[in-house]
């Protein structure tokens, strides 16, 4: 630990830190651009200079240093006395500000970056209201740089901050700078776009309105948006994600920074991969089944007549008949709640773990890095619990299978009553699990779509998106994060975590924290959950 | 400008299409490898190399040269885009550089440029329809005490008189590039003298 003074007063600091993070640490507003802590230092947009002391060459007197030095690029030392809080300091803001500023073309109106622009906010904080500039502005046109993202060159202040992360974090080196000085901007070398598996985070980390996403262009005003802190359920990597809603419609994810988990990235299947939650298709209501006919069900009678007819069939046929089968996909919460239910009616009732869902290789970036050096993991697993519904089912004990011995000892006509979990984005029901459904007198089936399972079920369930739930996630690594409700679930549906709440018994509003609170009675790991911290470690 | 867009997921030359690079430019660019500690640092000499052999870089050259140094087409862009020597695009024969710095605006440069310009009857980054001559403005040419200056192929002409200008331009003198940059690499290392043998 380090002590040093900024504007007058002492501060504790980690050691190998630059002052600059060590003044945004202590919450200091301290204008910057080209500074990112994820990135390398290159302290080119003169933004964060600041007045440090010295010893006098000859009479070694601390003194303030005629010059300014960049605080991105100085290690705190020591002892060492610096500020910001000086005219120098706003002098040297304000004029970079005015430079900033030379050729932007002020569309704040129709730029998607307005409200969350670092030009408006540092213009407004350290510019000047006017602008002195009289002679014509060199304007470029945008660029169409690649499949999911803009460049509007004239907007951009040359942080460099996109070209450094293909360099140093995708490792795809995409993104250069042509041309020099006054004449620079950012450019990707013609028939090679800016197409890698992380390439949205370039739109993240632009602090002004120069690289924008495609799929978000000119669909909503940033302050409308209002904003909760999820996790991702792309794969079991697990990034804290912050979903971006408006009236009930989710317009975007951003990554948040955790640096247990995905630091300041996230990649662009998780960013763009869950437009299924705005799916007209989506099954949105509950369904029972008598005779032949399927009819809608309402909310209210439902956890008594599901009840009731596990009770009748345990009753008919005995309890090691049931199986119950936890989705990867399901939050933690509601997986011990559908085993409460489970296990209360038939406490022989085999507990399976669903399907895994599986795509391609694990990918590591930098690109061609191994795991030990990855700063970024894409993971083959693509859902988010299934650490998570294997603890619980392992800590309820009894009777528990994986999803394939499940599948065979269906077919094989082990169980005449079943709860399916699925709440996957696609469908995934193989030919041979349908087979083995169709042998099932009661099915219980919670699902997003359609598939060969729903057209089976007893009793139909829409299972909700995760935006529409909250409860938690358990990662690769096995680390239990939390996620809040982002929007409401569709009409007619309710979150699975409250129905599944009624039918197992307990009565009122469904909290995911009061559950994982009884939760961590019986299992100590579910009392240490892992919060992103709720302070960003960078502010943009 | 943002009404205006320039489409970059396209190629600026034909999948498949015959390489530039002839072998034995290719062969000169390797043999560069063992003076430096990485493939990347022969970026340079190899720009020049290409620049001598085809006139110009063109796009395709670039994909060239990124394969033989192992990196992204992307950086070459960009270290060739930072320095003006290097043309993108062919170039006549004779390339006129005339200064646009202060020294030489002082003591005539701008009339000097504007002779080259009425008697070529071009302008600025442009070719003439002969393809004999091309017209650039450098930042300084390092001649100042000596302005107004001009290069015409890589020659420099000090204390250049707006009248001279067309004697220079047909000078057959300037016709050709006495020493090609790549060759500059070339030259024998000097012996320190100093050193003790």
């Amino acid at each position: 630990m380090a002590k040093i003074t900024i504007d007058n007063k002492q501060f504790e600091c980690r050691d190998g830190i630059s002052v600059l993070q060590a003044a945004l640490d202590a919450g200091k507003n301290i204008p910057h651009y080209c500074y990112h802590p994820g990135l390398s230092v290159v302290a080119s947009c003169r933004l964060c200079l600041m007045e440090m002391q010295m010893p006098h060459p000859k009479t070694q007197e601390m003194g303030w240093a005629p010059k300014l030095f960049p605080s991105c690029q100085t290690p705190v030392k020591e002892g060492m006395i610096v500020r910001f809080d000086s005219d120098a300091v706003r002098d040297n803001q304000k004029s970079c500000m005015e430079y900033f500023l030379i050729d932007h073309p002020l569309d704040c109106p129709v730029c998607d970056q307005a409200g969350e622009c670092h030009l408006q906010d540092y213009s407004y904080e350290f510019g000047s209201s006017e602008s002195r500039m009289v002679e014509q502005k060199h304007v470029t046109p945008k660029k169409d740089i690649g499949p999911k993202t803009l460049l509007y060159s004239d907007r951009c202040v040359m942080c460099t901050r996109c070209v450094r992360f293909t360099q140093e974090v995708s490792g795809t080196h995409e993104l250069c700078v042509t041309n020099r000085g006054s004449r620079n901007e950012i450019d990707v070398f013609p028939g090679l776009p800016l197409d890698n598996p992380m390439q949205g985070n370039v739109v993240d980390l632009c602090p002004v309105g120069c690289l924008l996403d495609k799929d978000f262009l000119f669909k909503q005003r940033v302050w409308f948006l209002k904003s909760a802190d999820s996790i991702c359920p792309g794969c079991s990597t697990g990034c804290a994600i912050r979903v971006d809603q408006n009236e009930e419609t989710v317009y975007r994810l951003k990554p948040r920074y955790n640096p247990d988990v995905n630091d300041w990235w996230m990649c662009d299947e998780g960013r763009f991969g869950s437009k299924y939650i705005h799916d007209p298709k989506r099954i949105a209501s509950p369904h029972l089944r008598r005779g032949l006919e399927r009819e809608s069900a309402n909310w209210e009678d439902l956890p008594e007549v599901v009840r009731y007819r596990f009770e009748q069939h345990v009753s008919l046929r005995g309890g090691d008949k049931v199986a119950v089968v936890l989705s990867p996909m399901m939050a933690c919460e509601e997986a011990w709640l559908l085993i409460k239910f489970i296990r209360g009616v038939a406490p022989e009732a085999t507990i399976a773990t669903g399907f895994i869902p599986t795509d391609g290789e694990v990918q590591h970036f930098p690109a061609g890095c191994d795991a030990a050096s990855a700063k970024f993991t894409i993971r083959p697993e693509k859902c988010p619990n299934r650490r998570g519904v294997e603890m619980i089912a392992e800590q309820a004990g009894g009777t528990t299978c994986d999803f394939d011995t499940f599948v065979t000892s269906a077919a094989g006509g082990a169980f005449s009553a079943a709860w399916i979990v699925g709440g996957y984005p696609s469908d995934w029901v193989s030919k041979e699990f349908g087979k083995a459904a169709a042998k099932f007198d009661l099915l219980v089936v919670q699902d997003m779509f359609e598939n060969a399972l729903t057209k089976l079920a007893s009793v139909l369930l829409p299972a909700c998106a995760w935006v529409e739930r909250d409860g938690s996630f358990v990662n690769h690594a096995g680390k239990i994060q939390p996620f809040e409700r982002a929007i409401r679930a569709p009409d007619g549906a309710n979150r699975d975590g409250q129905y599944l709440f009624e039918i197992a018994g307990f009565e009122g509003v469904y909290s995911a924290e009061r559950v994982r609170a009884t939760m961590a009675m019986e299992t100590a790991a579910f009392g240490e959950v892992l919060e992103a911290p709720l302070k960003p470690a960078h502010q943009h | 400008m943002s009404w205006q867009t320039i489409d970059r997921n396209v190629s600026p030359y034909a999948a498949g299409s015959e390489p530039v690079l002839s072998e034995g430019v290719r062969e000169k660019i390797r043999s560069f490898f063992p003076r430096y500690d990485t493939k990347r640092a022969v970026l340079l000499p190899a720009l020049h190399m290409v620049q001598d052999a085809l006139g110009h870089v063109p796009y395709k050259a670039m994909a060239e040269i990124a394969e033989v140094l192992e990196i992204h087409p992307s950086d070459v862009l960009d270290t060739l885009t930072f320095y003006t020597h290097f043309w993108t695009h062919p170039k006549g024969e004779k390339v006129v550089m005339a200064c646009r710095s202060i020294s030489c605006e002082l003591t005539g440069g701008r009339e000097v440029l504007d002779a080259i310009k009425s008697h070529l009857g071009i302008g600025e980054h442009e070719t003439t329809a002969d393809g004999k001559y091309s017209l650039v403005t450098e930042e300084c040419l390092a001649g100042c005490d000596h302005g107004p200056c001009m290069l015409i192929n890589e020659k420099l002409h000090k204390c250049v008189k707006a009248a001279d200008v067309p004697k220079l331009l047909d000078d057959a003198k300037n016709d050709r590039i006495e020493v090609p940059r790549s060759d500059l690499f070339d030259a024998p290392e000097r012996s320190n003298s100093n050193q003790p043998s």
